[in-house]
C-alpha cells in the first residue's frame, strides 16, 4: 500500500509540486537567514580567531569586545611578563586609521600593530609576499579583500574598474608613506572594513594622535601551567582582564547579540519562514487529503486498518518534506557556494545548521501528515455509498 | 434457485438504525428481516431514502446497527474487535460502487490490485492476479491504462475486478448501472452476474435501473424504512436484452 500512496501523491503533480515548493521555500529561509546570522556573528570575532597562537589576551577591564580597545600602559606589557607561567607576551596594537586613495578618498581601515621582533598577530595565509617583509622600511601588508575592494586603487577614468593593490605599490596612511609588501587572507570583520598589517613601532607612526598604544597583550602559557591558572595570576598582579581566545569571543559576541537587533530580525525571519512553510504545506498537504479522502474511505472499506492509511499518509509527508528539504538545502548551498569569499553577504552552511532545519523541517510535515491523518480516522468508511 | 438449498451468506433479523437525535432524527430502518443465500443475487430496490443504502453498509460492516443481528456466513462481526472487523472486511467482502471510486492516479492492473494489497499479497503477486481478472472482465491489454483512458463500462468493469480479486464471501453493489448507458450496463451486469455469483459467495445489489432487474434471483422491495415484500423477478420484469 505504500507504493500506492506515493502513486497517489506523486500522480497529482500539480499539488505534489506545491506541497514540495512550499517546503523548499520554508527550508531556504530556514537555513539562508540562520546561516547569514552565523556569519555575521562569527565575523565580530574573528580577529581573534584568526591570531591563533596567544592563550590569553590582556586587555583594559573595560573592554567590552573585540574592537572596543582601551589603550594600556606600556609598562603592562613588563609586568605581564614578569607573572608566573608566563611563557611570552607580546603587545598587540588594534585600532583605526584612514587611507587616503589618489583621487583624495579617505577610507577607514583596520590596522594592526604586530610585535617587532616576532610578528605574533599576523595573518596566517600570505597570499603574495612574506611575513618577515614587514621588517623593511614603510611596509604594511593588506587582506585579499580590502585590496581588491575598497583600497583598490580607483581607475583613472571615471566609472572605470579600479585595480586591486599588489605587492609594490604605495598608500599614504595618515599623510605618511607605506609600501605594500605583502597580501593576506583574512576573515572578514564585521565591518567589512580593509585590515593594514605593520609593526607595533610603525603602527605609532599612523596613529600619531593616540598617546597610549598598548591594545591587547597576547600571552602564551608555560605548557606546565593552566591557562586559567596564568589569567588569574595576571589579573592579579596588573590588576588588567586577562581573558582565554574563547572566553574573548564569548564576550564579543554577546556584547553585539545584546546591543544590536540582528538576533531578533534574522530570528523573526527564521520563525517566519517556519509558520509561512507550516501553514501552506500543511494547508496543501491538507487540501491532497481531503480531495483523496472518498479514496481513502473506499480503502478503509476494503478492510485497511487505520495503521495502514497512517503509514500511507506520512510516507507522503516525509517524501515532500524531504524532497522539499533537500531542493531548498541545494539552492542554499548553492548561494554559500556563490558567495563564498564574498566581503558581502556572505552565508555559513554547517551541519548544524542544516540538522536543526531539517528538524524545523520535520515538524513542519508531520503537522501537516497530523492533521491530515486526524481527518482520514475520523472519517466513516460507510460514506462510500453516500 | 431456492433460498432453503444453500447456507446462509447474510441473516438480518430485526435491524433497526437511526440517524441523528432529537426533533432531527431520522429512522432509516425500522426491523428488517432479510436472508441471502451463498449463490444468490438478491437486489434491493426502493425509491430513494427507503434505506436500502443504509441496510447495504450494514450488510457489509461498514455501518452498526441500533439494534438486531446481522450474521454474515453465520458470524456476527459487531461483537469483532474493531481491527478483527476491518481485517475480516477485508478478506471475505468485495465492494462495487456507482462511481466506480477508481483511484485516478493508478492504473487499471494497480486499482485492482488494492484489496490484495490490503490482505497483505506483494505488489508483483498482486499486479499478476490482477491482469487474471481484467482479462476475465474483458479488459486485457489495458492493464495499463488510467481509468481517464476508459470509457465508463471499463472503468466499472475494472471495479468489478476490483471487487471479485480477493474471492470474497459477498459483494455488495451500490447502484452499479446507473451511471452507464442501457447496453453497456447490461454488459457489465452480465459480467457481473458471471463472475461474481457462484455457489459460495452472494452479490446483494442495490439499484434502481428497472432495466436491470431480470438478472436478479430474488428482489427485496424496501420502503420506508422495512421491506416490504420480496418475489422473484418475471422476464418483463427488465429487459434483460440490451
Amino acid at each position: 500500500m505504500l507504493k500506492i500512496a506515493l502513486k497517489m501523491l506523486l500522480g497529482d503533480r500539480g499539488k505534489y509540486i506545491g506541497i514540495v515548493t512550499g517546503i523548499a521555500l520554508a527550508s531556504v529561509l530556514m537555513i539562508q537567514q540562520p546561516g547569514i546570522l552565523i556569519s555575521i556573528f562569527s565575523r565580530t570575532y574573528s580577529f581573534i580567531t584568526d591570531v591563533a597562537l596567544p592563550d590569553i589576551w590582556v586587555m583594559d577591564p573595560m573592554v567590552r569586545f573585540i574592537d572596543d580597545s582601551q589603550p594600556m600602559l606600556d609598562t603592562q606589557l613588563y609586568r605581564v611578563r614578569g607573572v608566573q607561567g608566563v611563557e611570552w607576551a607580546v603587545p598587540l596594537y588594534k585600532g583605526n586609521t584612514r587611507v587616503r586613495m589618489a583621487n583624495g578618498q579617505l577610507v577607514t581601515s583596520n590596522i594592526l600593530g604586530l610585535d617587532d621582533a616576532t610578528l605574533i598577530g599576523g595573518p596566517a595565509i600570505i597570499l603574495e609576499g612574506r611575513l618577515a617583509d614587514l621588517r623593511l622600511p614603510d611596509s604594511v601588508i593588506i587582506d585579499e579583500a580590502g585590496a581588491k575592494g575598497r583600497l583598490a586603487k580607483p581607475s583613472p577614468v571615471p566609472g572605470g574598474k579600479p585595480t586591486p593593490l599588489k605587492v609594490g605599490d604605495s598608500l599614504e596612511i595618515n599623510d605618511k608613506r607605506a609600501v605594500v609588501v605583502g597580501i593576506a587572507q583574512a576573515t572578514a570583520t564585521f565591518g567589512s572594513q580593509p585590515i593594514i598589517y605593520t609593526t607595533f613601532t610603525r603602527a605609532r607612526s599612523y596613529s600619531l594622535s593616540e598617546r597610549k598604544m598598548l591594545s591587547y597583550i597576547l600571552v602564551k602559557t608555560k605548557p606546565e601551567d593552566t591557562v586559567s591558572a596564568v589569567a588569574g595570576r595576571i589579573n592579579q598582579a596588573t590588576g588588567m582582564a586577562a581573558r582565554t581566545a574563547h572566553e574573548f569571543k564569548t564576550m564579543t559576541l554577546e556584547y553585539f547579540r545584546k546591543n544590536t537587533s540582528i538576533l531578533t530580525n534574522f530570528g523573526f525571519v527564521v520563525v517566519v519562514g517556519f509558520i509561512v512553510g507550516a501553514a501552506v504545506t500543511g494547508q496543501i498537504f491538507y487540501n491532497f487529503t481531503l480531495d483523496n479522502l472518498r479514496y481513502f474511505a473506499v480503502f478503509k472499506a476494503m478492510g485497511a486498518t487505520d495503521r495502514m492509511l497512517q503509514g500511507m499518509i506520512l510516507l507522503q509527508a516525509l517524501l515532500v518534506g524531504f524532497v522539499g528539504f533537500g531542493l531548498g538545502a541545494g539552492v542554499t548551498g548553492l548561494f554559500a557556494a556563490l558567495t563564498q569569499g564574498s566581503t558581502g553577504l556572505a552565508m555559513t552552511l554547517n551541519w548544524q545548521l542544516l540538522v536543526g532545519s531539517s528538524i524545523a523541517v520535520a515538524i513542519i510535515v508531520l503537522f501537516a501528515a497530523l492533521i491530515s491523518v486526524r481527518k482520514v480516522m475520523q472519517l466513516e468508511p460507510a460514506v462510500v455509498f453516500k | 434457485m431456492t433460498a432453503n438449498s444453500l447456507p446462509l451468506a447474510v441473516h438480518c433479523a430485526g435491524i433497526t438504525k437511526a440517524y441523528g437525535s432529537g426533533d432531527t432524527k431520522v429512522q432509516a430502518l425500522r426491523g428488517v428481516d432479510l436472508d441471502v443465500v451463498a449463490g444468490e443475487l438478491l437486489m434491493l430496490v426502493g425509491p430513494s431514502g427507503c434505506g436500502k443504502t443504509t441496510l447495504i453498509s450494514i450488510i457489509a460492516g461498514i455501518l452498526d446497527q441500533d439494534a438486531g443481528q446481522c450474521l454474515l456466513f453465520g458470524e456476527d462481526i459487531v461483537g469483532f474487535a474493531p481491527k478483527e472487523r476491518v481485517l475480516y472486511r477485508g478478506r471475505n467482502i468485495g465492494f462495487v460502487f456507482q462511481s466506480f471510486n477508481l483511484i485516478p492516479t493508478l492504473t487499471a492492473a494497480e486499482n485492482v490490485a488494492i484489496p490484495l494489497l490490503i490482505n497483505g499479497m506483494a505488489m508483483p503477486g498482486a499486479i499478476e492476479h490482477a491482469d487474471a481478472r481484467l482479462a476475465e472482465v474483458g479488459l486485457a491489454g489495458r492493464e495499463r491504462s488510467l481509468p481517464t483512458q476508459l470509457s465508463g463500462g471499463q472503468q466499472q468493469r475494472v471495479a468489478i475486478a476490483r471487487a471479485l480479486v480477493h474471492n470474497p464471501k459477498l459483494v455488495v453493489c451500490d447502484e452499479p448501472t446507473s451511471a452507464l448507458d442501457h447496453e453497456t450496463g447490461f454488459k457489465v451486469m452480465e459480467t457481473l452476474k458471471q463472475l461474481a455469483v457462484g455457489h459460495d459467495r452472494a452479490l446483494v445489489i442495490v439499484t434502481h435501473d428497472a432495466r436491470i432487474f431480470s438478472f436478479a434471483d430474488r428482489i427485496a422491495h424496501m420502503d420506508d424504512g422495512k421491506i416490504v415484500h420480496i418475489d422473484v423477478p418475471s422476464p418483463k420484469a427488465g429487459a434483460a436484452t440490451p
